[in-house]
């Protein structure tokens, strides 16, 4: 734990300690400590050198960095890739490392900068942003990803099409039998990820809880990360998965076509992960420069074109855009919402409560 | 207008001063209200927010337990986005659950019960509005007191603040240019009717000392009727200059027209022994011309106001006997007694030797023409003064102002100019002193005394 953070009491230190860990180990992000760097061309000098913090895989940052670094060859890039526990450990441990920190941790992004460790940005493309996307002109969220389900051909031809949670908790409560074992969600209790979607989608709908009793009911496996599930479903032992992260399951099962994704009808979990500069980042300039890029029309169109992260930009039109995605779902879709109720998901106690209220309605058909 | 002192532009200043400072404590205190009022209605969201966490808070597993409502939360950001801190506190102080820890508001509350306390805090370089609820648990068993600590930051405040306050900042913007046209028209207003006395005395004849007519209010009508007052002086004085003139024409007329008829009269003639009679008779009028001439000059340089002659010290023992010698001779010839009574110290007063003596011998001339047997002249010691006293016929006392104005006499049928008397005033006045006319002692007579001030030096 750092000594940055006094406001953490000793007592609960080693609870806070746990809690970041389960938080953070977030299934889409790679482990490794894996690291990109873009040497300055030799004219540049020393000063401009930019130091990225990021959640996101190589694979899908590379087109990012090569967009970059091609308008601003002067600049030494190094990008690290971290998982979101450890990025968010390194960074309170040297809060003057990283120019930028990109990451899908919503509420852990949030409470930093709600605790005024992030700079502000004011450009033409940081006032343009949608209101809905970014808070203060501190933190911008730069990617939109939706929650899915992953249904297999064989359930839709035994027992129709899955469109919706409705048609999911239908579909469990009737043939909770023939689906025994086969059914594949986050753990919350193990997942941060899986914690955060619980907490918001109790927050959207009190028939959660029924969806919850129907999956322990149906003896639903509780997997760590998207990989893990869709590995499970890619070999047939799980038949539906639910709550997956959309930007992974799209790239994973482009060869899979006997896995349909479905986005859900009734409301779709949207995550988005999201940059800040921190106050004391070594170098401003040139991190105000690539947020700038990160959320203008250039960064957005190579992140909706090359990545499967989903482009916000309200000026971009086509497939990899939130407004592809909002035409094909429209009112459906639930961003988490960028604001003061994500520290309620970081609070010791609230996670210990829906945790707790998880686990009796998972459990509720034992009791019986 | 010239620039420089104008009463427009000093009552401008004096009153635009004023009303400037005024403006300004105006806009301070829009500034302080509207601050106030933005907490107070924000101070109403902590309250709400903290009495949402407060509702949640239970007694659990033998601890103090929160299901954090995140609307609570979100309630503390408003389209401001403000940064929004909480925390709950046990009652030993200690943090349950919050993502910051915050100060604890050391003041005293005001009751055991519910309470909430408001304040501005500085926390990690923030300035943040606090709110601390102080509660208990009120179960069967137990009654657990505990603390919410809520805070946010202040930029919906101030972005409140500034618009109530720019709404104020254009009332008395408003105000202030109504005040300012209304000021200007007010003083072109009241100073309108100085501007017509300007006009009025302006237009008129400079040769001509009427009145002036004109409806004015009270403060300048003071100014109309001083000016007219002045003028009516003026006239007074003018009248009297003309009236003198003509006399004093009048005066040297006759001897001069004496003169050229008894010219004329000796030269029909051809006896030598005639013209001789008629030259001495000539030379006698022309005396008497050139002293009466004398008389007038001396008395228009004692009129004039702008004659601020030197005054010396001298003895008035020394001014009587040097009268008595001069006048003795043609007083002897007359048959008339002239005498001094003056005291054995010398006493002495600032003055002029001259005009003394020439007082002293208009009034010895006088009494002698007026019929008088005995003159005697008198030196007085406190206050200092001389007099002249003779046992002629007087002035009856009613008479005896008219006495002292120029060309006036008593008698029309005794030679003499009517200067004498006008000329001695204008002397007692010359030094400061005052001219008594009384009866001569033993009632009869008339005595004329110079009285000088103060005592002997």
């Amino acid at each position: 734990m750092s000594p940055r953070r006094p406001t953490m009491p000793p007592l609960s230190r080693l609870a806070g300690c746990c809690l970041i860990a389960l938080l953070l180990a977030l299934p889409f992000t790679t482990h490794a400590a894996q690291s990109l760097r873009y040497p300055a061309t030799p004219e540049g000098d020393a000063a401009s050198a930019l130091v990225i913090h990021g959640a996101l895989d190589l694979p899908q940052v590379r087109p990012l960095l090569d967009a970059f670094h091609r308008d601003h060859p002067h600049v030494a890039l190094h990008y690290r890739n971290l998982s979101t526990l450890t990025l968010h450990e390194r960074f309170l441990k040297t809060p003057g490392e990283a120019d930028v920190l990109i990451s899908s941790a919503m509420p852990w992004q949030y409470r930093l900068a709600n605790d005024g460790q992030a700079q502000p940005l004011d450009t033409a493309a940081a006032r343009r942003w949608p209101a809905w996307a970014r808070w203060r002109s501190e933190l911008f969220a730069v990617t939109f990803e939706p929650i899915v389900m992953v249904v297999n051909e064989a359930i839709i031809e035994r027992f129709g099409e899955v469109r919706s949670h409705a048609d999911l908790l239908t579909l469990l409560e009737r043939q909770g039998e023939s689906l025994r074992g086969r059914v594949v969600t986050y753990d919350p209790a193990e997942s941060g990820a899986g914690y955060t979607y619980a907490i918001e989608e109790s927050r959207l709908s009190p028939r959660y809880w029924e969806l919850v009793a129907a999956l322990g009911e149906a003896e639903a496996v509780l997997a760590e990360t998207t990989g893990e599930m869709l590995e499970g479903l890619i070999e047939g032992r799980y038949l539906v998965g639910y709550n997956l992260l959309g930007s992974y399951a799209r790239e994973r099962l482009a060869d899979h076509p006997q896995l349909e994704i479905v986005v859900p009808e009734d409301y779709t979990l949207v995550t988005q992960r999201l940059a800040l500069v921190p106050r004391l980042a070594p170098h401003p300039e040139m991190a105000r420069r690539f947020l700038d890029y990160l959320i203008g029309e250039r960064g957005q169109e190579v992140l909706a074109r090359e990545t499967p992260l989903g482009a916000i930009h309200p000026s971009l039109e086509g497939p990899g855009t939130a407004a592809a995605l909002r035409r094909q779902r429209g009112e459906a879709l639930r961003p988490i919402r960028l604001g003061p109720g994500l520290l309620a998901t970081l609070d010791d106690l609230k996670r210990e409560a829906l945790l707790t209220r998880w686990r009796r309605e998972f459990t509720r058909r034992e009791r019986r | 207008m010239k620039r420089g002192d104008s009463l427009a532009r000093r009552l401008l200043a004096w009153l635009l001063v004023p009303l400037l400072v005024l403006g300004s404590l105006m806009l301070l205190q829009a500034w302080i209200e509207a601050r106030r009022t933005a907490d107070r209605a924000f101070d109403r969201l902590l309250e709400a927010a903290s009495l949402a966490i407060a509702e949640q808070v239970q007694w659990q597993d033998d601890r103090l337990w929160l299901d954090l409502p995140p609307a609570a939360l979100e309630m503390l950001a408003t389209d401001a986005e403000e940064r929004v801190f909480y925390s709950l506190v046990d009652r030993h102080g200690r943090m349950i659950t919050g993502n910051a820890e915050l100060p604890g508001d050391a003041r005293e509350a005001i009751s055991d019960d519910d309470t909430l306390l408001y304040r501005d805090i500085a926390w990690q370089g923030l300035s943040l509005r606090q709110g601390v609820r102080r509660t208990r648990l009120e179960e069967w068993q137990l009654r657990e007191p505990f603390e919410v600590r809520v805070a946010h930051s202040r930029e919906g405040r101030d972005a409140l603040a500034a618009e109530l306050w720019r709404a104020n900042l254009a009332m008395i913007l408003a105000m202030a240019a109504l005040a300012i046209v209304a000021l200007l028209l007010a003083i072109r207003t009241a100073l309108a009717p100085l501007t017509r006395l300007r006009r009025a005395i302006r237009r008129r004849d400079p040769r001509t000392l009427a009145p002036l007519e004109l409806r004015l209010p009270r403060e300048l009508a003071e100014l109309r009727d001083t000016v007219n007052d002045l003028l009516a002086r003026m006239r007074r004085v003018r009248a009297n200059q003309e009236r003198f003139i003509g006399d004093a024409s009048h005066q040297l007329r006759t001897p001069l027209a004496g003169l050229s008829a008894r010219a004329e009269l000796a030269l029909r003639q051809d006896d030598p022994a005639r013209w001789r009679e008629a030259l001495v008779a000539m030379q006698a009028t022309s005396t008497r011309t050139a002293r009466l001439a004398m008389q007038l000059l001396s008395l228009t340089r004692l009129a004039n106001p702008e004659y601020r002659p030197e005054l010396t010290p001298l003895s008035l023992n020394a001014i009587a006997r040097e009268a008595i010698r001069e006048h003795w001779t043609a007083c002897h010839r007359a048959g008339i007694d002239l005498g001094v009574a003056s005291p054995a110290a010398d006493v002495e007063i600032l003055g002029i030797d001259w005009q003394l003596a020439e007082a002293l011998g208009n009034l010895i001339d006088n009494a002698r023409r007026y019929g008088a047997r005995h003159v005697t002249i008198h030196v007085g010691e406190a206050p200092p003064s001389l007099a002249v006293e003779d046992d002629g016929p007087g002035i009856p006392p009613a008479r005896r102002r008219l006495m002292l104005r120029p060309f006036h006499r008593d008698r029309d049928d005794l030679e003499g100019s009517g200067l004498g008397l006008a000329i001695v005033d204008g002397i007692a006045r010359t030094h400061g002193a005052r001219l008594v006319m009384s009866e001569g002692s033993g009632g009869a007579g008339l005595r004329v005394t110079l009285a000088f001030p103060g005592d002997t030096p």
